[in-house]
């Protein structure tokens, strides 16, 4: 079976850095491609290659077999649509907004409503056609952007990053669109994530990525056993930490992952492993919980993201956590930097690869 | 095409549209356009506005009036820029008649310029000849502490500017160093702002009667200012001319239209205009056909002056310059 | 000071009567100073677009050109055009000197820096990624380009504005190569401005003062249409003050 996009040994520089370092990649049709890896390794600019935004300085790029040159790049961004990490609509409306491709595509008006409509209302945005899109919130926005990208009915969707900033209602909604659409449409997605948790359930393969080279390709079980002993490359990636397992007497297991941080995890394990905990599962609090979760941990506030409804936190107990709480919670609790908290999330919480 | 490259074309492409628009609906009307230059001091009288109704009633022509000053007024000429021009600075003329520039000259009025000063008149000029009171003003004015303006002078190549200077000569100064002393102003500007400046610094100028008047009656000028020196007197003399631009030397000048203005000018319609212009108004014309006494000789001195002032080698127009219209002079 | 309410006083009559000079003037001044802006804005957008949209050799040096020519003095740039429509100039045989054409391309000339200034800027506020989005979602190149406009128009519409206050609020150019031409017909070349300075000089201030006054009212006029424009909320609430 031919690939519906192939990359062979693309290079591609941004003044004196080197992003891309002679990748090989292929997509097959109706598959859904995880890229995994850290910040910085590549995966946007991968993408956009995908996307026909860019060419490459070496190689050369294939879409069903045929070459992508400069010339007829306008032509073939018709089948392959990116969505952004940082959300980006129009200065108008949410109907002019997901109209937009289409337009372009000169689809004639009546069908375009109709589109539009059953579009709004996968991304579960019904009746919002008339309100300016740069009023809605940031998760509304990103499933504008998303239903934008959806009605061209590509043959290749990209994403990158479609999650990253969202609460976990509009992450769940958006998960759930993009299952959809691989499902009914056959759309080939190609989804960038750092997000392991994601990387688990969605896709059909992952690609991992590092510092501008795709280590490793394969389905998710062969790619996380690997995973774990590859790990201290993905140091990067949230949560996630690797370390000796210890079996216990009642049914747990102890990680040890270092500076004196142990995670106790359900089941039974032994010897190296990784382990990785979703920050929406870490409960944060000004002073010590007694409660029935087995991992608690006392460190110091040493970042703070703003997302909006929603606030990312690092906490260093040694090792650092990454926590997600909602806006509300953090005025609340009153929290700044380098104040110092409580981090606890039980056992079962914990995936271990 | 990307849009932008077409929007530009289509600006480039509309500029041209426009500007051949006006061009051939200004070369299409039904009413063709004549240029005259003239002085600021005619306009400012009201004459030349009067002159354009006048002739307006009874021909199909559209008077356009440039009104800039002698200075640019015989420049307009020279470049083309207008048709007819009239003016009344006979030493700067002179040069455009002989380069061949303007042909057809017919002088067309007279009037005497004033002298204008606060009432009390603080350099005793009153009763003086115009020499006689320049000097008595610089006098005036050197004995002021410095910086005090006692004269207001137009310094603008105009009619009213070169009698100035003229009369500086006559009275023996170097104008070049005089009109550097403290007490020497210039405004570079129009003979109704000169007025106006004058007075507000309650100083002496020289006007021609027909502004000064003007501005006196409707207020622009205060009541304190009043004319000195005025009446007849050689030295004060000022003649007004009318030249049609030579269409042999500049091209595209409507000359047969100039013509015929010049020919209702001097004629006894055209005459009237102009000597019986503000009579209604200040119980004295403010200007004098010139056509009938210089063929007739009356009034003396006056036509003896203007002979004096303003003919060129004993002629009102050298025959080489009337340029096929010897009906203009029998 | 008497003079000056004086002048005032008369100027209300002659707005409210409908005297023909006044209202000539201003009609002469709409519709030059709006052709000039009609124009200028066809050819800086394309120009600004090209300033930002592409990359060139010496593209800075061209903008700081538009930028410091935004302050050329109208008279200086009188001058130069009169002395290139002149007969005896470059562009004498299109006859323009002393026409309302010459005003008009005259203006156009003036504000054509200010245009270009003002939407270089609303272009480069736009998202830099936009034009990737726009071509993502399958836009060709003048599709873009025009979504880049469309998202960038607020402050486009701005320097248009901007454009036409300029023009129509200038003296040096309209003088110098209009002349100042006041005539029953189609030949006229005075504006408000023109008129106000001529007039003034000839100590007429009660028709200048009026001119003066329909000037400022016109220019404030526009202005608050436009921004009543770009803020709606104001006019709701308005509407919505108790009586």
């Amino acid at each position: 079976m031919t690939a519906l996009i192939e990359l062979v040994n693309i290079t591609k520089r941004f003044g004196d850095r080197t992003v891309l370092n002679n990748v090989t990649l292929q997509v097959q049709e109706g598959e859904i491609l995880a890229l995994l890896g850290p910040n910085g390794s590549g995966k946007s600019t991968l993408l956009k290659l995908m996307a026909f935004l860019l060419h490459p300085d070496t190689g050369e790029i294939r879409f069903q077999n045929v070459p992508v040159t400069v010339k007829n790049s306008e032509r073939m961004r018709l089948q392959s649509t990116l969505v952004f990490q940082k959300t980006l609509v129009l200065n108008t409306n949410v109907f002019n907004n997901v109209a937009y491709g289409l337009k372009a595509r000169k689809i004639p008006k009546t069908q375009i409503a109709e589109v539009v409509k059953k579009a709004l209302k996968l991304v579960k945005l019904e009746g919002f056609e008339k309100r300016p899109a740069r009023k809605l919130s940031g998760g509304e926005q990103q499933r504008v952007a998303i239903a934008r990208a959806l009605v061209l009915k590509t043959k290749l969707l990209l994403l990158d990053e479609p999650t990253a900033n969202l609460d976990p209602k509009n992450a769940g909604i958006l998960e759930e669109v993009i299952a959809t659409a691989n499902r009914e449409m056959k759309t080939a997605i190609v989804m960038a994530t750092h997000n392991m948790f994601q990387a688990k359930t969605l896709p059909t393969r992952i690609a991992l990525i590092n510092d501008g080279s795709i280590t490793e390709v394969g389905a998710p079980a062969e790619i996380f056993s690997k995973l774990s002993k590859n790990l201290a490359s993905f140091a990067a990636v949230g949560n996630t930490f690797r370390g000796t397992a210890r079996a216990t007497s009642e049914g747990t297991t102890i990680v040890d992952v270092g500076n004196d941080v142990q995670v106790e995890v359900t089941g039974q394990r032994q010897g190296e492993v990784a382990v990785f905990v979703n920050p929406q599962d870490i409960i944060l609090s000004k002073s010590a919980l007694e409660s029935s979760a087995r991992n608690v941990f006392r460190g110091r506030i040493t970042e703070i993201s703003d997302l909006g409804s929603l606030v990312k936190l690092k906490v260093d107990v040694g090792k650092a956590f990454t926590v997600q709480i909602t806006k509300r919670s953090f005025n609340e609790m009153e929290l700044n930097l380098n104040a110092e908290v409580y981090i606890a999330f039980k056992a079962s919480s914990v995936q271990v690869l | 095409m990307k849009a932008w490259k077409t929007i530009l074309i289509v600006a480039v492409i509309a500029t041209i549209v426009v500007i051949a628009g006006t061009f051939a609906y200004f070369n299409s009307l039904p009413i063709p356009e004549l240029r005259i230059s003239s002085t600021t001091s005619l306009w400012d009288t009201g004459l030349l506005t009067e002159i354009k109704n006048q002739y307006e009633a009874t021909h199909r022509v559209d008077i356009a009036i440039l009104h800039q000053g002698t200075g640019l007024a015989l420049a307009s000429a020279a470049a083309g820029d207008a048709d007819i021009v009239l003016v009344h600075a006979p030493t700067s003329e002179l040069p455009f008649l002989t380069n061949s520039t303007l042909v057809c000259r017919k002088i067309v009025a007279w009037n005497y310029f004033t002298i204008i000063g606060p009432n009390s008149d603080p350099a005793n000029i009153n009763g003086k000849n115009a020499t006689e009171a320049l000097k008595s003003i610089a006098a005036y004015g050197r004995s002021q502490p410095s910086g005090a303006n006692v004269w207001i002078s137009r310094n603008d190549a105009s009619g009213t500017f070169t009698k100035e200077q003229n009369l500086w000569k006559a009275a023996g100064f170097n104008w070049t160093t005089t009109s550097k002393e403290s007490w020497y102003a210039s405004t570079g500007q129009g003979m109704g702002a000169t007025l106006v400046i004058t007075d507000q610094k309650n100083a002496y100028t020289l006007s021609d009667l027909g502004t000064y008047l003007q501005f006196s009656r409707s207020g622009s000028v205060s009541s304190s200012q009043i004319a000195l020196i005025q009446g007849s007197d050689y030295q004060l003399l000022n003649v007004y001319s009318v030249y049609a631009v030579n269409p042999q030397k500049i091209s595209n000048v409507s000359y047969n239209e100039a013509i015929t203005f010049i020919k209702w000018l001097i004629s006894d319609a055209g005459q009237q205009v102009i000597s019986n212009y503000g009579t209604a108004n200040y119980s004295q014309n403010l200007f004098s056909g010139a056509v009938q006494p210089l063929k007739t000789g009356s009034p003396q001195p006056d036509v003896q002056w203007i002979q004096q002032y303003a003919f060129f080698n004993g002629t009102e127009c050298p025959t080489q310059y009337q340029d096929d219209h010897p009906e203009l002079y029998p | 000071m008497n003079q000056i309410l004086d002048g005032i006083v008369k100027a209300f009559q002659l707005i409210f009567s409908g005297d023909p000079t006044v209202y000539g003037a201003v009609y002469r001044s709409l519709l030059f100073s709006g052709v000039a802006t009609i124009l200028a804005v066809l050819w800086s957008i394309p120009i600004a677009m090209q300033l930002t949209l592409k990359d060139f050799h010496g593209k800075s040096i061209v903008k700081g050109f538009f930028t410091a020519m935004i302050g050329m003095p109208t008279v200086a740039l009188g001058l130069i055009l009169f002395l290139i429509f002149s007969r005896a100039g470059p562009l004498g045989f299109l006859g323009l000197l002393y026409t309302p054409a010459a005003i008009m391309l005259g203006e156009a000339i003036l504000i054509t820096p200010l245009i270009v200034s003002i939407a270089v800027s609303s272009i480069e506020a736009v998202d830099p990624e936009m034009m990737n989005l726009a071509k993502t979602l399958g836009a060709n190149d003048s599709q873009t380009s025009v979504t880049i406009l469309k998202e960038g128009l607020n402050g486009i519409l701005f320097s248009n504005v901007a454009g036409f206050n300029r023009a129509i609020a200038e003296l040096g150019v309209a003088l110098m190569v209009g002349g100042n031409i006041v005539s029953a017909g189609a030949h006229s070349t005075d504006v408000l401005t023109t008129d106000i300075s001529t007039l003034t000089a000839q100590g007429d201030f009660a028709t200048a003062i009026a001119l003066a006054v329909i000037l400022l009212l016109i220019v404030f006029g526009i202005n608050l249409i436009v921004f009543l424009a770009r803020n709606p909320r104001v006019l709701i609430m308005l509407g919505r003050t108790p009586q």
